[in-house]
């Protein structure tokens, strides 16, 4: 006999030997609160996408950029404007018809791959974001320096002194911390999501995959 | 979501909670993760109650969104509870009905069985249930030849396990 046919016999008289739950603990159990990875991967994608959306408008409200205006530049940043709103618009879009998907009565594999492709919008809109923000930053510097009267005058001034390209590079190096701690804060997310929450999942479904060759 | 609906689970539910209990059994070790994986498959069953037509049993409805929690959703513990305790109150019958050897030898093909990965135990449930390959295909969502190849290199493997 096989092995799993003798299994199969026990399995099915087994039926008794496990305690009985009642219908007064179930009732308790349907109001507790769920701790599926798919509950923790929509807390994360919204904290995160809280976090980019806010930036976005941290940045258009601060100081710097009400002096950016009056550079009359509008060619250059009325397009950012609208590009920034349109990513948020498309990802949102995206992140809620991918979620909607998740459904625990499809198939293992399915299921599986609605939470990945999730996943993925939001890993896609932090990567167009960080294009974005390094782009914006590129542009701000540039802007800044051909436009901005206290950095052109204190420009010229290191030049009497032979300095000029210190003030390029405090300002260029500056602008590459911001991002590279940026770049460490997604990376340390990346940790999270992948290493904690879908290390199984990835596994679970490389082993469909394996399976269907 | 109405008392009615919720009254009408609640019973189904408790009627045929076996079927959780085994999935519970193969996928965790040790009484609290058992329970623990118990209670995220009634929520998440619960939430997909509203989609339940009642055109098929309830089982064959709730083993779908059973498997899908025991593998996908759920977060295992870190901590890990002895299990040796918790199989043997599970083992426990009658002194008359005590088949001394053929228990021990369940005990070990179930210890087998969890060294499997989740992938394989869902097949092997699938078996034990007497569910049909073209079932047990697309409810894993892979092709019915590759069902019956996969199931026969578990069987490979159980034997190796169990026969090193």
């Amino acid at each position: 006999m096989d092995e799993l046919d003798l299994l199969k016999k026990d399995w099915k008289k087994n039926g008794d030997k496990y305690p009985k739950i009642s219908e007064k603990e179930i009732y308790a159990m349907l109001h507790k609160k769920s701790s599926s990875i798919v509950k923790w991967i929509l807390i994360i994608s919204i904290l995160e996408f809280i976090f980019w959306v806010g930036l976005t408008f941290l940045l258009k409200d601060s100081p710097g950029s009400k002096k950016f205006e009056s550079f009359n530049i509008d060619h250059i940043t009325i397009p950012l404007t609208i590009g920034s709103y349109l990513i948020i618009g498309y990802f949102t879009y995206l992140f809620y018809m991918n979620y909607r998907k998740i459904t625990t009565t499809d198939n293992v594999k399915n299921l599986m791959s609605s939470i990945l492709k999730t996943r993925k919008t939001v890993s896609s809109y932090i990567f167009v974001n960080l294009a974005y923000f390094i782009i914006t930053s590129a542009i701000i510097l540039i802007v800044t320096f051909n436009k901005d009267g206290d950095m052109i005058s204190l420009v010229n001034k290191m030049e009497a002194e032979g300095k000029a390209g210190m003030v390029y590079l405090i300002y260029i190096l500056g602008a590459i911390i911001i991002i590279g701690l940026l770049v460490v804060l997604i990376w340390l997310f990346y940790r999270l999501i992948y290493g904690l929450l879908l290390k199984r999942l990835l596994r679970n479904y490389n082993e469909l995959k394996k399976i269907d060759f | 979501m109405s008392l009615e609906l919720e009254k009408s689970f609640v019973q189904q539910l408790q009627e045929n909670q076996n079927l959780i209990h085994k999935i519970c059994r193969l996928y965790t070790n040790g009484e609290d993760a058992h329970k623990d994986l118990f209670q995220e498959i009634t929520i998440q069953l619960w939430k997909a109650y509203p989609q339940f037509r009642g055109d098929s049993k309830f089982t064959t409805w709730a083993y779908r969104v059973a498997l899908n929690t025991a593998i996908t959703l759920y977060r295992k513990k870190t901590k890990t509870i002895n299990t040796i305790e918790f199989d043997n109150k599970l083992h426990k019958i009658d002194q008359d009905e005590y088949n001394y050897e053929e228990e021990e030898h369940i005990k070990l093909l179930y210890k087998a069985v969890q060294q499997l990965n989740d992938i394989e135990k869902a097949l092997v449930f699938m078996y034990l249930e007497d569910k049909d390959y073209s079932e047990i295909a697309e409810t894993l969502g892979i092709t019915e030849v590759n069902a019956r190849v996969k199931m026969n290199r578990i069987k490979g493997k159980l034997k190796n396990i169990l026969n090193p």
